[in-house]
């Protein structure tokens, strides 16, 4: 069995985090590179392999057409949904995508959850690498306004990244069980989770009972499309209205520019977080170079309309909750953006109070994902988070309007059921349609799926099927139907409108796990060749010490243990090969002890030479 | 304790260890968490008798203390059969707490359980009492509509606002008066529960409630369609 992390998806960077076992305090797992946070790019090379992180952010600018980032922003949803997103964003969307989008990498197409499950996957990896040892299960954290289409398709990610998605964690809850760990706080909190790409304020509760602590979510509310991705297209459209009126170019037909304009723009909205006025710099192809200073000021007013858009799901959020701004005991600040100025001066106005913001933004998700993996490995330890759905359940009913089962902010895991039976006589299906959303109208709301009910063809209103809705502590939806005329169990079918059914994931299941093996097994075997061949050059140096005397049954010991490393090293077995390391280096251990002690003396004898 | 619980009625065998179980969340022998029975009944759920009148804190305790021993997380490492019976129960938890926790939440759930929700065609008809104001504030919403789709600005449109604000007041008022209703009816409504349980008395005060019931979502009904035309 396996480790379980914490793991937080996000739109810019993903983490992994765990509990470390003696400190009981969660921690970032740092990468390669040695950052916690792997960019959430990920590239096709030209051999077909794939490239996660900071490599493939590098190859944004030149490889655009193989690389793709914020892919975030395209899961669980369907091509129409996005048509906007690709005015500003360098999606290739391939035109077969249906229900569920493709994008084109290179000569390759890929859906947004298999993308996901290859940062998932790199996530993986850095945790086996760090531990020695296989990590199987994840917590996975989602914005809290995520819907259920949104969701199934990160768990679907994790499954296809080798990982049992034990949970999904809202982003703002995590946030909450971090800071709620880091100093023991009681009371209403907001949490303000303003990201890359998604926006999300929760209201919790937070109670000392006998037991524990309760974290009790009582409201959330957010927009899925708001995040520092939209400060950054801001600051983009400005630039490259600028640089078509005074240099007649247009960036669009190349895409290496605009990328190298975008990591220029987000840098400068990262200085504009400490300085009052920065200096934008941008050397154009022809060598023409488009400069600009922009004050913070300027910079505030551009972005205000982003910032403001958080309030409307802040405000819901406290009326669903029925509290006033100034209740809240805590505000806390989470998300990258959240570092902007004007975005702090925005929340302490609202609330009226100085937002906490101690911990790293951009790790405290990551952290909080460890926290519950932790307590979801070694049961409820002392911790007990209720989180809500953010989003109302409904059905549609006659003239295609929606009727309420569950409402929003419900506790989950909630449920509701419902009773259908037939309008005509010899009906032999019930169709139903589940929406999300709080609109009235079915066709305003988000569909999640359309499924039949079989009934046996009798007269109208004699089937009676009782249809129990269930969302998960996750937030997903699971359906059941029981006819109650014979007590069986109903088979439905449920056909998601926006996701990949259960026979494409098997599929893709089948080739991603064979590829995870793969590749867990290859990584291990060029470590432990690494490792061998470091000890085979230490053999040899040691047997060729001119000094040290060893025996003919000795040396034929290390002969043999060194042959058998070497053939193991030629089989490719890493398990075998660090049985042979280890072998070896029983046998050399007397050998090398010796070594040490003649050298040790011989030190000594100098330094006695020297006192004389 | 008077008031019946359908869970006490609901005998079967633990699926676990077979020993009898009496629809308690785990099994007294074993301690295996237990499947719902048919028709549960939300305040036996939380060992509370059928009563409308109920301490929020201590509900909210029994609210508590019960997710701390039917929540998901603690059945993650069991079988897959415990994790299910986990999440129907907790569910159910969650449920049983939305619905029990307001005053009008259990009236409407007391009545849905025992199938005395009539709902019917009463739900467009005004009370009869209601009728001259309802006939009142509905000329006035028309008088508005009309206004704003001849171009009326706010100044002309003001005197109606007024005499719409004025009835949402007034219909607001109501509605509290109907709360107030329902607030005391419960407290007959415990009152039976704690004496004789009479089935006829009971089923008096139903038919009583759902009336009220109706009275009040007709209301409501006003009050939000006021609240939405002048807000437009």
């Amino acid at each position: 069995m396996g480790r379980t992390v914490g793991i937080d998806l996000g739109t810019t960077y993903s983490l992994v985090a765990y509990v470390d076992k003696e400190t009981k305090q969660p921690k970032c797992i740092p990468g390669p590179y040695g950052s916690a946070l792997c960019p959430s790019v990920v590239s096709l090379d030209a051999d077909g392999s794939i490239i996660v992180g900071e490599p493939a952010r590098r190859r944004l600018l030149t490889q655009p057409e193989r690389t793709i980032y914020s892919v975030k922003r395209l899961m669980g949803r369907g091509p129409a949904d996005v048509a906007g997103e690709l005015k500003i964003f360098p999606f290739r969307i391939d035109p077969g995508s249906e229900s569920v989008i493709r994008v084109r990498l290179g000569d390759r197409v890929f859906t947004p959850p298999e993308i996901s499950a290859f940062i998932l996957r790199e996530l993986k990896s850095w945790a086996e690498q760090y531990f020695g040892e296989t990590v199987d299960k994840a917590v996975i954290t989602v914005p809290a306004y995520f819907n259920d289409a949104q969701r199934q398709a990160t768990k679907d990610a994790g499954r296809l990244a080798g990982l049992e998605v034990l949970r999904l964690v809202n982003e703002p809850t995590a946030a909450a069980l971090a800071y709620g760990l880091h100093e023991a706080q009681r009371g209403l909190v907001a949490v303000y989770d303003f990201g890359g790409g998604t926006f999300d304020i929760s209201v919790l509760k937070l109670i000392s009972t006998d037991q524990g602590d309760i974290y009790q979510v009582l409201s959330t509310s957010g927009d899925t499309h708001l995040g520092g991705d939209d400060i950054d297209n801001e600051l983009q459209r400005v630039a490259r209205e600028e640089m078509r009126a005074q240099f007649g170019v247009d960036l669009s037909a190349d895409p290496s520019a605009v990328q190298e304009l975008r990591k220029a723009l987000i840098a400068a909205k990262h200085e504009l977080s400490q300085a009052k006025e920065i200096t934008i710099r941008f050397p154009l192809s022809d060598g023409r170079i488009y400069t600009r200073i922009m004050k913070r000021q300027e910079f505030e007013r551009l972005i205000a309309p982003v910032v403001e858009r958080t309030m409307g799901p802040v405000k819901q959020a406290l009326a669903d909750a029925h509290m006033a701004p100034n209740r809240m005991e805590e505000v806390v600040l989470v998300g990258g953006s959240t570092r902007v100025p004007l975005v702090r001066q925005v929340v302490e106005e609202y609330f009226g109070r100085k937002p906490h913001a101690e911990l790293n933004p951009d790790e405290v998700v990551a952290l909080g994902a460890a926290v519950q993996a932790n307590i979801l490995e070694t049961g409820v330890a002392g911790m007990l988070l209720l989180d809500v759905t953010p989003l109302s359940l409904g059905i549609e009913t006659m003239g295609g309007v929606v009727a309420k089962i569950i409402p929003r902010n419900s506790t989950i895991p909630a449920s509701a059921q419902e009773m259908f039976t037939t309008g005509v006589d010899k009906q032999t299906g019930i169709d139903i349609h589940v929406l999300q959303g709080e609109r009235e109208l079915a066709k305003d709301c988000r569909s999640l799926a359309r499924f039949q009910l079989k009934v046996p063809p009798g007269p109208a209103g004699l089937a009676r099927v009782e249809v129990k809705f269930l969302i998960d502590a996750s937030g997903i939806l699971q359906v059941a139907a029981r006819d109650l005329r014979s007590g069986l169990q109903n088979a439905i079918e449920v056909q998601p409108s926006y996701g990949l059914g259960d026979t494409e994931i098997e599929k893709m299941l089948e080739e991603s796990i064979e590829y995870a093996e793969q590749d867990f097994a290859e990584r291990q075997r060029i470590e432990a060749v690494t490792e061998a061949e470091t000890i085979l050059r230490a053999t040899e140096k040691t047997l060729a010490h001119p000094e040290v005397e060893i025996d003919t049954t000795e040396r034929r010991a290390i002969e043999a243990a060194k042959a058998a490393l070497q053939e193991a090293i030629a089989g490719r077995d890493y398990k075998l090969i660090r049985a042979r390391v280890d072998e070896l280096n029983s046998v050399t251990t007397p050998l090398a002890e010796r070594i040490m002690n003649h050298a040790l003396a011989t030190a000594l004898e100098g330094k006695n030479l020297d006192n004389e | 304790m008077t008031a019946s619980s359908t869970m006490s009625k609901a005998s079967a065998a633990c699926w676990s260890c077979g020993a009898a179980t009496s629809g308690a969340h785990f099994c007294a022998k074993c301690g295996k968490i237990q499947p719902l029975p048919k028709g549960t009944d939300y305040f036996a759920f939380f060992g509370l008798p059928q009563k409308l009148r109920v301490d929020s804190a201590d509900l909210e305790k029994r609210f508590h203390s019960l997710s701390w021993k039917l929540h998901p997380d603690n059945f993650v490492r069991t079988s897959e059969n415990e994790r299910e019976l986990s999440l129907a129960r907790s569910s159910e938890l969650n449920d049983a707490f939305r619905a029990l926790s307001t005053p009008l939440g259990r009236v409407e759930y007391l009545l849905a359980h025992n199938r005395m929700r009539k709902e019917g065609q009463k739900k467009q008809q005004a009370p009869p009492e209601l009728l001259e104001e309802v006939f009142e504030l509905n000329e006035s919403l028309d008088e508005l509509r009309e206004a704003r789709q001849a171009g009326g600005d706010a100044a002309s449109t003001a005197k109606v606002r007024m005499k719409l604000q004025a009835a949402e007041k007034n219909f607001t008022e109501r509605l509290e008066e109907v709360d107030a209703q329902l607030d005391s009816i419960s407290a007959e409504w415990d009152a039976v529960i704690d004496a004789d349980n009479n089935e006829a008395t009971r089923k008096a005060l139903m038919d009583r409630m759902n009336e009220i019931l109706n009275r009040r979502s007709y209301i409501r009904n006003l009050v939000n369609k006021v609240a939405a035309e002048l807000a437009a």
